[in-house]
């Protein structure tokens, strides 16, 4: 263990890239988890240790690194939210609530047009009524920002163009609300209206405005944002596939929903630096964008969250009404408070993209996955966003959990005039997810084959990569599998339901923890930092950056700390909110802060543990190999009689070392491959989760109704069982609001028809079935104490196994999201009509014969689940590579082992030959710095 | 959100508020306020008065057959003594939390929606208003383009279609005395106009015939969630059986069109001949016929039209085997 | 320009604190339980009253404040989630809330305390259906509501029980332990 981890195949060393970067597969890099080189306690005798105060305890999957942490304290047991009692008072305090004394409070003005030219703005009435403090518009700032640096192209407010109904054109603010509103419609504003776009396929085309103008980076004329293209492994017998899926996917834009509107206060100090109030899942970068939006240090600034009323990806975006308030309070020199109505919410958007998706499923005749072939084409709306990482993400993120012959993505994202799309909780993975899912039931039913066990025959096994060079660590894909089939009765029920009641299954691939932070410092700069501060009070001061966003962070790093110092809950504070204490956190996106921040906690508390320990040994005269952490004591091991209490420890440190204080940092391994767009997907660890879901449906309204749904997730180990169950229970709502309901409605001149939350159709408590939350622990060696994400992961597989289940139930394939009754009803008219059924309540049901595959699948499938348990337990680590299961050799590279085996991610012309495929048109451009002088 | 001025006056009797009413010429009533106060936060056609209905104890009796305008909603849903098919329709309407403030009177006398309509006022600058609320601009009906002198919008109370299946007369009220009529006769089709209250007239209560009770009912509601949301379509059916055989029928629907719609003329006729599941279907399709929704809410015309049939078709099934 | 409404002296007992302020004629509820009140616990999620965050409890019913006008809540005994609390007990429902999981982010949390706790006083002892039917007016964006409803079964019984809340200002663990109270022991078991 001390050599670290190495990265299967290839060897370590000598082949160091001229240019600095790594070379795939060929490092070692250092002890998982805490990112340093040195675990502490290494000695503890946890043989010793009784196990009700963390003795050892046999993992099922083996040991981890951090067990010799564990005292015992609070890991893997459930317990409230730490600051649950501030939500349940109504003392928490969210955007709204910020009230400073002389505040003013904003107004924002929007565009009434898709799309138009600000000729002129007249904010001369405005500014001269009584009561009106200041007026900003775009001229007031000029610099661009954006949540990737390598896209920004947003403006505190329009500079010259006005993309979307909602951008933001000026703003006021005034004494009150009613004078900043009156003064807001008294600024006159001459537009020239420009020819807008709805249709994403549209944006693939020239056009004579483009949205934006990318300079020389521009792709044609066109409004294509990104485009990706990723080809690998075996196309051609891909291609030769007898068993063959292929579906048009249509997916609705989605919003987040969260019940907190934005809501932001803005205050410049006496000393002249900024205080930013605001509901942010990703602090840091909005510091990074006020600071350059306001031309001012970013230590002038202190960005203070809130308690954020629900965020979901949704307020992740440094956003222009921060800037706007910054702006406006500069100005006025008083403090400055927007809040939203939830229409505004629906113009600054960020939700799930609207998406055209084109997949196909190939099989072969062994009842192997041949190939997946992708093609997204996804519509960002009017801004850039996070968008970059999505359009790899419709692609990448399905190279898991199955091992694939080949990997076919062409993705690409377009502007159009439309509110911005986003992250929304699952990035850019799960309309594509639902697509493959859905075309693995297909595929499995044309070989004749339960898609159960046809998924159990292809898993990946733990300590694999895929074949685009993702470092698969732990997996409870299997096990997953194996509980939902049971637990649901699947064997019995599985096409042998009555017509209108049926089962489907689903399964969800995701990332914990992006590999690559957005703003990329290469090596040097941490994704999570830790500080921890003892006093003599002997509690534990905990800073963090974290964004504790209603999914318990904050909670997770108290149980962090409190589990290494062995120390109560109680005696743990987390300072998380001001950017002025707490040390960078990258924010609560990518579901990686329980990942990253947990292990930097660790870090830090076994450092401030060491500290102790060592004062405990001047006391005791035991050395700290024979000391035990109980709770609030340090003993000695053969006789826990003797020793002393926590509070003399830290007295005594603090006498010899002075200040107690640890810090502790997170950064990933390297990991992944070279090839352009490899960082995208990779993370240090995934999160698995296989769903079944029963639904009612009526053939005669097209209702579908989900039942019961069983919910297994991996997130390698529960640190908080409550917490995990809630992540994974309100991620089936919001899958099942995707599947079922939910839709940003656009009219037919391109109007948000549902800005409101009586149109926009979140789930109710009537809606809501039982849902059995199943916790699945692989115990991930990177994880803090094995720990994976549950954050986001869980959300993905609701939504194919309800479209499975609608199929089970009346044998209608779903293409189109979410499944209104009015669209299911359609397509049984189209059904019955086609199969020639006068009356959709006769319906035939599919039904399932087993074919000669799946005796072989079924085998294939408990050799592998040997296979994979061997590797879980350490007994067999050789390399495993995707292709191992179409005989590949691991160890060598798989071009030299099949010709024909692609690893492309720019297309060949004859790549984008098929007219069919839309995304794929966006690669016919040329960007305008190729394009010589012409 | 900023709520456009007006004055709030709260008189504490009906002859008070009548007074009050022909006093100020531009006025809205208001009595629970769950739909007068959502369009008023977004501008939509707001009155610099208004008087409230809160205090005036006149309005609120309720029996098996009278019901006042004040009555709320949430009372008459777990009421004893109303019609079991009024309760039940009750207790569809909108959420709990709203059943507690709305009232009878604010339902039957509830404005008609619009996608284009019901927006805030942001949005609607964006679509350059629409006719119903022009904002002086002439604006067009953005739904059926090219005439200005009609609004479409649509009546989504639910009560209505109850009232009618069980023949109820409603009651009004103004300064210059009471007048009642057929619940159907209420309404006028113009999503503007509304119905029949003249300036200062309001709704005092709901009377059923006397033997509502020997009349059996069913209410049928398209929506998408079981709570808040509105009737996309909605069908209530009355019957009166007498040994085994249905002596009276009546079908309303609500949720459709501009006003609620009554078949009972097209009930009366099927239970001429009935011969159950044949008769229902044939019925179902007549009302699918005599609907024409437009597209204004959230689930498209076509779909909502074929529904009809069916809710239909599930409102009478009780009438199946006989 | 319409003209500006005229305000007028408006009070009722808020959280059993008797309060009187200057309000418009056209004042909704919500607004001034939130600005001038200053009872922030009370949540504006839409306004519109689709999410019942801004519930309260007027004259013991539990009611939306963003549909409800101030005037009309004149005189009225209003309690808001701050007044759920005896003192530093926290209702039973509130505890609950937080041991079952029933508040994440927490922005819903509220109005859901006010109308279970108005359940709990109407009917101790609720079905789960009957629980559903008494929330199906508030929005959960963040626990699909499986959570809440265990909470407030979880507070049903405890109610029942008349089992009280801990108080979270008694002493907590001290730091500095005596030591275990049999020495056989390891110190996790010592008071
Ligand atoms: C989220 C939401 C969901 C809803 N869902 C539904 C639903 O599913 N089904 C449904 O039917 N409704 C629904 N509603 C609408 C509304 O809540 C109900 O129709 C309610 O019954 C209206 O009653 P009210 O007392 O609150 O009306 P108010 O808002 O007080 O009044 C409505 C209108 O009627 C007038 N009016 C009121 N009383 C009288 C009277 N006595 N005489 C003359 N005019 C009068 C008012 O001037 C006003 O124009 C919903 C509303 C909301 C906000
Ligand atoms: S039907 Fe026409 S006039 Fe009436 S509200 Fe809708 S768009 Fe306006
Ligand atoms: S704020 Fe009142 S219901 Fe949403
Ligand atoms: S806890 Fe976040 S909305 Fe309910």
């Amino acid at each position: 263990m001390a050599k670290g981890y190495r990265q299967a195949p290839g060897k370590s060393g000598d082949k160091k890239r001229t240019d600095g970067k790594r070379v795939a597969g060929q490092q070692d890099f250092g002890v998982p988890g805490s990112g340093g080189s040195n675990p502490h306690s290494n000695l503890q005798d946890l043989d010793y240790v009784p196990e009700s105060v963390g003795g050892w305890k046999k993992q099922p999957r083996g040991p981890h690194v951090h067990d010799r942490h564990i005292t015992g304290m609070t890991i893997g047991k459930s317990v409230p939210l730490v600051d649950s009692n501030w939500k349940v008072t109504g003392q928490a305090e969210y955007g709204d609530d910020i009230r400073l004394q002389g505040e003013l409070i904003g107004k924002i003005l929007r565009s009434p047009h898709h799309y138009a030219k600000i000729r002129s703005i007249d904010v001369s009435a405005a500014e001269a009524m009584e009561g009106v403090f200041a007026v900003a518009t775009g001229q007031d700032s000029v610099n661009k920002f954006g949540v990737l640096p390598v896209t920004k192209d947003e403006h505190a407010m329009a500079q010259d163009k006005v993309r979307h109904v909602g951008d933001l054109v000026a703003c006021v603010c005034a004494i009150d609300e009613a004078t900043a509103i009156e003064a807001m419609n008294a600024i006159i504003v001459d537009y020239e209206v420009l020819p807008s776009i709805h249709d994403m396929e549209d944006g693939l085309k020239d056009s004579e405005h483009p949205i934006h103008d990318r300079g020389k980076y521009h792709i044609g004329e066109s409004n294509v944002q990104k485009r990706v293209f990723q080809q690998f492994g075996d196309l051609d017998g891909m291609k030769s596939a007898p068993f063959v899926h292929e579906s048009d996917w249509e997916t609705a834009g989605l919003h987040h929903g969260f019940t907190e509107p934005h809501a932001v206060v803005a205050h410049w100090d006496p000393a002249g630096r900024l205080t930013v109030w605001t509901p942010q899942q990703v602090p840091h970068y909005l510091h990074r964008g006020l600071s350059a939006v306001l031309d001012i240090p970013m230590h002038q600034i202190n960005v203070h969250r809130t308690f954020v009323g629900g965020g979901f990806g949704g307020k992740s975006d440094p956003f222009p009404h921060e800037m706007c308030a910054a702006i406006l309070a500069r100005k006025s020199g008083r403090p400055v408070r927007i809040n939203f109505d939830r229409e505004e919410v629906y113009w600054i958007n960020r939700g799930r993209h609207p998406s055209r998706i084109q997949m196909g499923v190939f099989a072969d005749d062994e009842g192997r996955i041949a190939g997946i072939e992708t093609d997204a084409l996804i519509d960002g709306g009017a801004f850039a966003s996070f968008g970059h990482v999505t359009t790899y993400y419709n692609g990448v993120l399905h190279t898991a959990p199955y091992e694939i012959g080949a990997f076919n993505y062409t993705g690409a994202r377009v502007w159009t005039n439309k509110p911005a799309s986003g992250a929304m909780r699952g990035h850019g993975a799960v309309n594509s997810r639902c697509a493959v899912e859905v075309g693995i039931d297909a595929v499995s039913e044309q070989m004749n084959v339960d898609p159960m066990t046809f998924r159990l025959a292809n898993l990946l096994p733990p300590h694999s990569r895929t074949i685009t060079g993702f470092r698969v660590t732990s997996t409870g894909m299997r096990e997953c599998l194996a509980k939902v089939r049971e637990q649901s009765g699947w064997d019995e029920k599985f096409r042998n339901l009555p017509l209108g009641k049926g089962i489907g299954v689903g399964c969800g691939f995701f990332i914990s923890g992006s590999g690559l932070p957005i703003h990329w410092d290469p090596e040097n700069f941490p994704h999570a930092t830790v500080h921890l501060q003892c006093d003599m009070d002997g509690g534990v001061t905990v800073h963090t950056g974290a964004a504790d966003i209603g999914q318990g962070s904050d909670t997770a790093v108290a149980q962090a700390v409190s589990e290494v110092l062995a120390l109560p809950l109680d005696m743990i504070r987390i300072r998380s909110k001001e950017s002025d204490t707490a040390p960078v956190d990258l924010g609560s996106y990518s579901s990686r802060v329980t990942f990253m921040n947990c292990n930097a906690a660790i870090k830090a508390a076994c450092e401030l543990r060491d500290k102790v320990m060592k004062a405990a040994w001047e006391i005791t005269g035991y050395n700290p190999d024979v000391l035990v952490l109980g709770d609030r004591r340090i003993y000695y091991k053969h006789d826990p009689a003797v020793g002393v209490s926590w509070l003399e420890a830290v007295h005594k440190a603090q006498a010899d070392v002075g200040s107690l204080i640890a810090s502790g940092a997170y950064r990933t391994p390297p990991m992944g491959g070279v090839h352009k767009g490899a960082a995208a997907g990779l993370a240090p660890a995934y999160s698995f989760s296989a769903y079944v879901a029963e639904v009612d449906v009526d053939v005669e309204t097209g209702f579908v109704k989900i039942t019961k749904a069983w919910a297994a997730h991996d997130c390698g180990k529960a640190l908080n069982p409550l917490a995990v169950k809630g992540q994974i229970i309100g991620s089936c709502h919001m899958g099942m609001g995707q599947v079922l309901s939910e839709e940003m409605k656009y009219g037919r001149d391109g109007h948000l028809m549902n800005p409101d939350l009586l149109d926009y159709k979140i789930m109710s408590v009537h809606e809501m079935p039982d849902v059995v939350p199943i916790i699945v622990e692989s115990n991930d060696p990177e994880g803090p104490f094995g720990a994976k994400e549950a954050g986001e992961g869980p959300l993905l597989p609701i939504l194919p196994a309800v479209c499975n289940a609608i199929y089970d139930a009346i044998g209608i394939r779903i293409n189109e999201l979410p499944v209104t009754p009015d669209r299911l009803h359609k397509r049984i008219e189209k059904h019955c009509r086609k199969i020639k059924v006068d009356d959709p309540l006769d319906l035939p049901v599919p039904r399932f014969e087993p074919g000669p595959l799946q005796q072989v699948l079924v085998e294939r499938a408990e050799a592998h689940a040997k296979r994979d348990h061997l590797r879980d337990i350490q007994e067999d680590r050789s390399s495993y590579v995707n292709g191992v299961l179409f005989g590949f050799d691991p160890d060598k590279p798989m071009a030299e082992q099949k010709e024909g085996w692609r690893e492309a991610v720019v297309p060949t012309p004859q790549d984008l030959a098929d007219p069919s495929k839309r995304a794929a048109r966006a690669w016919g451009h040329v960007e305008r710095r190729h394009r010589g002088d012409e | 959100m900023r709520m456009p001025p007006f004055t709030l006056h709260t008189p504490e009797n009906l002859a008070k508020a009548l007074a009050l009413a022909n006093e100020l010429d531009n006025f809205d009533w208001v009595a629970g306020g769950t739909d007068l106060l959502p369009n008023y936060k977004w501008h939509l056609n707001p009155k610099p008065n208004v008087i409230s209905l809160a205090k005036v104890n006149e309005l609120t009796a309720l029996s098996g057959t009278v019901i006042g305008a004040m009555v709320r909603i949430h009372d008459l849903a777990n009421s004893e003594d109303a019609h079991p098919l009024i309760r039940e329709t009750a207790a569809t309407i909108a959420s709990v939390m709203i059943r507690r403030s709305a009232t009878v009177g604010g339902n039957i006398c509830l404005d008609t929606r619009c996608y284009w309509y019901n927006q805030t006022e942001e949005w609607r600058r964006s679509i350059d208003w629409c006719h119903k609320c022009d904002c002086d601009t002439e604006a067009d009906c953005r739904v059926i383009p090219n005439q200005n002198t009609l609004c479409v919008a649509t009546y989504q109370a639910d009560l209505a279609a109850a009232f009618i299946a069980l023949d109820a007369t409603i009651h009004l009220a103004s300064g210059a005395g009471a007048r009642s009529m057929p619940f159907a006769e209420f309404f006028q089709l113009d999503g503007m106009t509304r119905n029949v209250l003249k300036p200062g007239e309001l709704v005092t209560h709901v009377t059923l015939p006397e033997d509502a009770k020997n009349w059996q009912g069913a209410y049928q509601k398209l929506r998408l969630r079981e709570t808040w949301d509105f009737p996309e379509a909605g069908v209530a059916a009355a019957w009166k059986l007498e040994g085994g055989k249905i002596t009276g029928l009546r079908v309303a629907t609500t949720g459709c069109e501009s006003i609620p719609g009554d078949h009972s003329e097209l009930a009366e006729t099927a239970i001429v001949e009935w011969s159950g599941k044949d008769s229902i279907r044939e019925l179902a399709d007549g009302v699918r016929k005599a609907v024409k929704p437009v597209s204004n809410t959230y689930f498209p015309p076509a779909y909502r039209r074929k529904m009809l049939r069916v809710l239909t078709r599930r409102a009478l099934a009780p009438l199946e085997h006989l | 320009m319409l003209p500006s409404a005229g305000k007028e002296t408006w009070n009722a007992s808020v959280n059993e604190e008797q309060h009187e302020h200057l309000v418009e004629s056209n004042a909704i509820l919500l607004d001034v339980l939130r600005d001038q009140v200053g009872t922030l616990g009370v949540k504006r999620g839409c306004d519109m009253g689709t999410c019942g965050c801004c519930a309260v409890l007027i004259d013991g019913e539990p009611r939306l404040s963003c549909l409800c006008l101030a005037k009309e809540a004149q005189g009225t005994q209003i309690v808001t989630v701050e007044g759920l609390a005896d003192g530093h007990h926290l209702h039973p429902i509130q505890q609950c809330f937080a041991e079952a999981g029933g508040s994440q982010c927490g922005f819903c949390t509220p109005g859901f305390l006010i109308v279970s706790a108005a359940l709990l006083d109407e009917n101790p002892e609720p079905s789960r259906d009957e629980i559903k039917c008494a929330i199906e007016g508030n929005l959960c964006r963040c626990t699909g509501y499986q959570q809440i409803v265990d909470a407030v079964e979880m507070a049903a019984s405890m109610k029942r029980n008349g089992a009280i809340p801990p108080n979270p200002t008694d002493p907590k663990s001290d730091p500095h332990p005596l030591g275990p109270d049999d020495p056989s022991l390891p110190p996790g078991s010592s008071k």
